[in-house]
């Protein structure tokens, strides 16, 4: 190796790479036991020296990328003395030396320079902030020692189909997969939950709702008959629900970055609430996940996109819209290209493509050119709203009736002409302005100038006074099927959609992401460590990709998605970092499980149904949340899944929790936002003051999901409970815990209601029930000896601010 | 402070707070029956003071935040050669390639000079204008930084550049990130608070002072002028004290019944939320209960009604939270938009929005120092921008929004005193010397709270977000004394 001393200084090193050398350092830091010793397609090297075998992806390569790739990675830019360590190829190099020689640490320079003691040789040099322990430093001597063997990057190769262990009474594929790896570290699973909180997690999960009393007690009862039977009844019932559709599609809509206004420091009201039904409505109906994609991705690109498919890619709607004066407008639509472009990669292939907008991405092998073509995919459609037309209008045919009815009522009116004139001219001034301003503006307008709209209402008044006689009743049935069409027609709900161009917008690179500074021009095109586009339309459009995507050999979205579903059922997805399946992201802790989930998704022709039902009648997620002292050792934070998992309930089911313990739930399903009460002043903040009148009515009861949600001043009930505001993607939610969450449950005016109306439950049926309705099971003699101390509203605002009431157990 | 100590310290705090109802010692003996270690963590309560990367100079922030980005040519740029060249179109030298707000409507490229009088003050002689006639008194405080500079010309992405380090909406704010980095060490309030006076609030709402990335355990709590001071801090009306008291008992009791029963330490963090909320119902009504200030004091502030919500009792309310162990207290005041509208010009309403805010801001950097409190707390003074030296004619005189120079003054916790930094070209366009930039600001107020602005980062959609973002920052040695 002929390298000088100097090349690897630091020194030579451009401050902004060294900038991204110490990003790599990260403040939160995520334990990952290692995976189980079952081949998984990652090379397992037998070992010649020390008789331990290193494993690329699970024990190198995390190493690597945290410590290396970002100055000796994909991105040629900030690469330094010109050496990469992300290939083999590059890393035993060619003519000039190479860093790594396999089979001979002693020879590889990789291996003396991060065991210098010399801190100008030191590898990673001291002053990134980085720094090797002694036993990482001992597994890249020994991956050296066994001959430095790269192994594709698990999540860019497809899943591998391997049978779920056999293990003895044991039945279910994803206890097999959970326990094979529990009995390896002789980790005995907890027992199935007890059967009320069995019920409250699966219906809370499913549904987002909790179950009521009866339905406790019938399941109780049925599973003293077959306990197995009864439980899937209840997954049936609760997958039917159409709750289920609302508890999902929240899940979905924080994806989507769904809100209610365009954001920015203006943030007025938009409607696309139509989007939000559809993705409820979709899950509903267990829409085909790929269909579901395609819809949202490039729906109007469908041939005969039906209004349905167009409200779908709403999708991509949700990025804000500057309202502000004195803004380049140009500049605000390339930054909502670049959060499609992100969220799509986040989304969809878990990927942070979003990284390489400003350049090569530092640790995936994505290149900043990649990154735009993916760009132009997404650069090419333009912004309209659209009108939404009740189900089953035939849009045509009402038109042609309007035009039709418009033409006969015009003629009636005209042949009326003089009458209408002759009535006017009667009209006394006093008597004038006790009319409506409209028939007034066309009193005041000239004969010969009269609208088709004048006419009318001067002919409605003239029969209204009696002046004229409408024969037959022809007017007001013309009248009214004027109208009524009118209404069908221009008087709808709109939403926000795309709509292809059909001339092309040309896409470039843009230097460092200015928008300002364009380069070469790019084609749309996918990142060629994936699988190929395949057969395309000429140029390749949005439809194109939505199909790439929903491609089975596409190694990432089915283990992307079913990665994300697991996250919610057990608080961590088999991989960790739901959001980043490249090089810099977590291995799964059951890499064989996930990739069996996210095969059997396919199989079950994408049906997130069919998956959830498959999840909740595991035995590992039946089994109890509590903590063992036998695991505090040995996995303190659950990673083996040994016990269920306790999780804070999120933001809107915090409050739908409340509205079905007190009675007072509306379950109405869909429409426009509502304007539950909240606090006074909260929507003055900011700018612009936004206006709130509280709904009346049933709509002050709705469930969480349908509170109008303005991005910069979110509902802040919602929002002290980690509610996304929709600013970008959320993947994960944060399950803060904090003060002003006990004020909003203690406090909130909307929060004292539910208690008052949970204080009349207990003044008719006890406090046993009203205990029972927040937390699904009866109360212990020394939790009544407590609440019996309060007087009953107390012990219904004690019931509303229990840990329990708002958590999942 | 080492992890021992700080677990010490953590098990303390939590059984301090956990004195009434089910005793201390019974809960500890309880849960080591059941097996469970006493939440030990800092996950029992996120606010708990942290330690700090390296010994700090400072503890406290507040940040007076000029909202509408104040003119430098009015108050501390004097300029004798943009008033002698008035009316003369800027050489093209110094627009081109330049872009401005309102480029294609009102925007002018004339020189206009400042009609403001200039005076020397201090030991340095440092100039300020008769607008600000209390700030002068106190130059020998204060760094004051004439280069500043800014990537982003609309108020709104500007203002979360100052805030959060990017001009993207939902990022982590300063006030986040420092209490984020440092916890807090006021037990019986949130540890950054935020207040706000003037017409209206400050361009970008809520999520100025956003956690973004971070738990919303560390987001800035509004202290409202109107109704409760912290958003449903009041028991609702038909309930009483003992009630509310009987209220928290009785759920902290049920709570730790359900910590025994399951384990999850989660619920211990949830008893000491609702121990701070508890505590929050009566420290914040007292925070704002001023009647024990001296007429004296009030003075020194200008405040006329205690009562009556304004910029200058903020800044007594932010002398109060530092005393309380506040960790970072932000004001907004609007409205310093001045292009030359009809409520925004610089004859009248500059100098009326100076007069509002100029007697206080000195008094609280006056205040803190007789108290002892200047050496630990840092008091920031500035806007998301400045304003061009060209002048703008809506129906009055006024400027436009200027990234390239302008001005902020930074006072206590380790900032030089009595000092003018960096230097401006002939008509105060660009820097000729010392330049400023935003995330320069960022570091080396982070390094006065001893945290290093490379480690302070949390890992998002696989980038690791900092305050000071990927661009290179400097820590800026010379302002530090």
């Amino acid at each position: 190796m002929t390298r000088k001393k100097r090349q690897f200084k630091l020194v030579q090193i451009p401050v902004s790479v060294r900038f991204f050398a110490v990003c790599v350092w990260s403040a939160i830091s995520i334990t990952t036991l290692p995976a189980g010793d079952v081949e998984t397609g990652n090379r397992v090297v037998d070992d010649d020296e020390s008789g331990v075998a290193v494993a690329f992806n699970r024990e190198i390569r995390p190493i690597l990328a945290e410590n290396c790739y970002a100055c000796h990675g994909f991105d040629e830019a900030s690469r330094e003395a010109d050496l990469r360590l992300d290939t083999l190829d590059e890393a035993i190099g060619s003519d000039s030396g190479s860093a790594i020689v396999p089979g001979k640490p002693q020879e590889s320079e990789f291996v003396s320079r991060i065991l210098s003691e010399d801190s100008d040789l030191l590898m990673p040099p001291p002053d990134t902030g980085k720094q090797l322990t002694e036993q990482q430093k001992q597994t890249l001597r020994r991956w050296v020692q066994q001959g430095a063997h790269y192994d594709a990057h698990w999540a860019f190769t497809p899943p591998k189909l391997l049978a779920p262990p056999i293990i003895a009474g044991v039945s279910h594929p994803i206890d097999r997969f959970i326990h094979a790896r529990l009995n390896d570290e002789s980790i005995r699973p907890s027992a199935r939950a007890g059967l009320e909180t069995l019920i409250r997690r699966v219906s809370l999960d499913l549904t987002g709702l909790p179950p009521t009393p009866e339905q406790i007690d019938v399941f109780v009862r049925e599973s003293e008959t077959d306990a197995s039977a009864a439980y899937r009844e209840l997954v049936d019932r609760l997958l039917a629900s159409p709750h289920y559709g609302e508890r999902w599609g929240r899940w979905w809509l924080d994806q989507a970055r769904y809100a209610d206004s365009n954001g920015y420091s203006i943030d007025g009201p938009r409607s696309i609430w139509k989007y939000r039904d559809w993705v409820v409505d979709a899950l509903n109906q267990d829409m085909r996940f790929d269909t579901f994609t395609i819809e949202q991705l490039a729906g109007d690109l469908l041939p005969q996109a039906t209004q349905s498919q167009k409200v779908a890619t709403g999708f991509h709607r949700n990025t804000q819209i500057n309202q502000e004066g004195g803004i380049d407008t140009e500049q605000f639509r390339v930054d909502s290209i670049f959060d499609r472009v992100a969220t799509t990669g986040t989304v969809w292939l878990g990927l942070t493509i979003g990284c390489a907008q400003c350049h090569d991405h530092k640790f995936d092998p994505i290149t900043q050119v990649e990154y735009y073509r993916m760009f132009a995919f997404l650069n090419n459609q333009d912004e309209p709203t659209m009108k939404v037309y009740q189900p089953n209008v035939d849009v045509d045919a009402l038109a042609s009736e309007l035009k039709t009815v418009k033409q006969t009522l015009t003629e009636f009116l005209s042949a009326r002409n003089d009458q209408i004139d002759a009535w006017g001219k009667a009209v006394a001034d006093d008597a004038k302005k006790k009319l409506p301003s409209a028939v007034r503006k066309a009193l005041d307008t000239e004969d010969a100038k009269r609208s088709f709209d004048h006419k009318r209402e001067l002919f409605a008044e003239a029969v209204k006074a009696g002046a004229i006689e409408d024969e037959n009743g022809m007017f007001e049935s013309l009248t009214k099927r004027y109208t009524d069409l009118d209404d069908a027609l221009n008087k709808t709900d709109t939403t926000l959609v795309l709509s292809e161009r059909s001339e092309r917008r040309k896409s470039h690179v843009l230097i460092k992401g200015d928008f300002t500074r364009p380069a070469d021009e790019v084609s749309p095109g996918t990142p060629s460590i994936l699988h190929p586009l395949g057969e395309v339309s000429d140029p390749p459009n949005r439809l194109d990709l939505a199909r790439w995507i929903t491609r089975p050999e596409n190694p990432l979205t089915s283990r992307v998605i079913v990665n994300r579903i697991w996250q919610q059922y057990f608080g961590r997805g088999l991989s960790e970092i739901e959001n980043d399946f490249g090089l810099q992201g977590a291995p799964p802790s059951h890499p064989e499980l996930l990739d069996w989930l996210a095969l059997e998704f396919i199989r079950q022709d994408w049906s997130l149904k069919q998956i959830h039902r498959l999840i909740v009648t595991s035995q590992t997620y039946q089994q109890a949340s509590t903590f063992r002292k036998d695991l505090q050792d040995i996995d303190p934070d659950n990673y083996l899944l040994a016990r269920q998992q306790r999780l804070r309930l999120d933001a809107e089911i915090v409050r739908d929790v409340a509205l079905v313990a007190s009675g007072l739930l509306a379950p109405k399903l869909g429409g426009p936002p509502v304007f539950p009460p909240i606090p006074d002043g909260v929507m003055s903040q900011g700018q612009v003051r936004r206006s709130w009148e509280t709904s009346r009515g049933d709509d002050r009861y709705r469930r969480g999901i349908y509170t109008f949600k303005f991005r910069a001043t979110p509902p802040p009930s919602l929002n002290v409970f980690d509610a996304p505001d929709g600013f970008s993607t959320c993947t994960r939610r944060i399950r803060s815990n904090t003060p002003l969450q006990a004020l909003t449950l203690m406090n909130d005016p909307a929060y004292f209601e539910f208690a008052t109306a949970l204080q009349k439950i207990i003044q008719q049926d006890g406090i046993q029930v009203a205990f029972r309705r927040c937390t699904s099971r009866p109360p212990t003699d020394d939790e009544l000896a407590i609440l019996d101390r309060l007087d009953t509203l107390g012990a219904a605002r004690a019931l509303l601010n229990l840990d329990e009431t708002i958590t999942r157990e | 402070m080492n992890s021992k100590n700080l677990r010490e310290t953590t098990r303390r705090h939590f059984f301090s707070n956990c004195t009434m109802g089910v005793g201390s010692m019974a809960l500890a003996s309880l849960m080591a029956q059941e097996g469970i270690s006493t939440p030990t963590s800092q996950s029992s309560n996120p606010l708990l003071p942290k330690p700090t990367h390296f010994p700090p100079r400072a503890k406290n922030v507040i940040f007076l935040f000029m909202a509408g980005g104040p003119t430098q040519l009015e108050t501390f740029e004097y300029k004798p050669e943009l008033t002698k060249r008035n009316g003369e179109p800027i050489p093209e030298s110094f627009i081109k390639g330049k872009r401005f707000a309102f480029m294609n409507s009102s925007h002018r490229s004339n020189l206009l000079g400042s009609t403001r009088t200039f005076q020397r003050y201090g030991n340095n002689g440092t100039w300020v204008s008769d607008l600000l006639p209390h700030t002068a008194g106190i130059v020998d405080e204060l760094s004051i930084v004439k280069t500043c500079k800014t990537d982003l010309f609309n108020h709104a992405p500007a203002k979360f550049f100052m805030n959060t380090g990017s001009g993207q909406f939902g990022r982590p704010s300063m006030g986040a990130w420092v209490t984020y980095g440092l916890g807090s060490e006021c037990e019986d309030l949130p540890g950054f608070l935020v207040l706000q006076s003037g017409p209206r609030g400050p361009r970008g709402g809520a999520v100025l002072w956003g956690s973004g990335v971070l738990p919303t355990t560390y987001q800035g709590v509004p202290l409202r002028n109107q109704g409760d001071p912290i958003l449903n801090l009041s028991t609702p009306d038909t309930v009483t004290p003992d009630q509310q008291r009987q209220l928290v008992d009785s759920v902290r009791e049920l709570n730790l019944k359900r910590l025994v029963a399951s384990g999850d330490e989660e619920i211990a963090t949830r008893i000491n939320a609702y121990e701070l909320a508890y505590k929050m119902q009566s420290s914040a009504p007292e925070l704002m209960d001023t009647s024990g200030e001296s007429a004296e004091t009030l003075d020194l502030y200008g405040i006329k009604d205690p009562n009556e919500s304004s910029y200058a009792r903020n800044c007594l309310l932010a002398r109060r939270l530092v005393e309380r162990g506040v960790r970072f207290i932000q004001l907004y005041h609007t409205n310093w938009d001045h292009h030359g509208g009809p409520t925004e010009n610089l004859q009248k309403h500059l100098p009326e929005i100076c007069k509002e805010i100029d007697q206080a801001s000195a008094a609280l950097v006056l205040d803190l120092k007789r108290r002892g409190l200047l050496d630990d707390t840092i008091v920031i003074w500035g806007g998301e921008f400045g304003r061009t030296p060209m002048g703008e004619v809506r129906e009055n005189t006024g400027r436009n929004h200027h990234i390239d120079a302008f001005t902020m003054w930074f006072a206590g916790g380790g900032f030089k005193s009595g000092q003018v930094y960096g230097e401006t070209d002939e008509f105060g366009f660009g820097p000729i010397e010392n330049p400023v930039h935003v995330h320069d600001i960022h570091a080396t107020l982070l390094h006065l709270l001893g945290l290093d602005h490379h480690r302070l980062s949390v890992k998002f959609q696989g980038l690791d977000f900092r305050l000071t973002g990927v661009d290179p920052a400097r820590v800026v040695k010379e302002l530090i004394g």
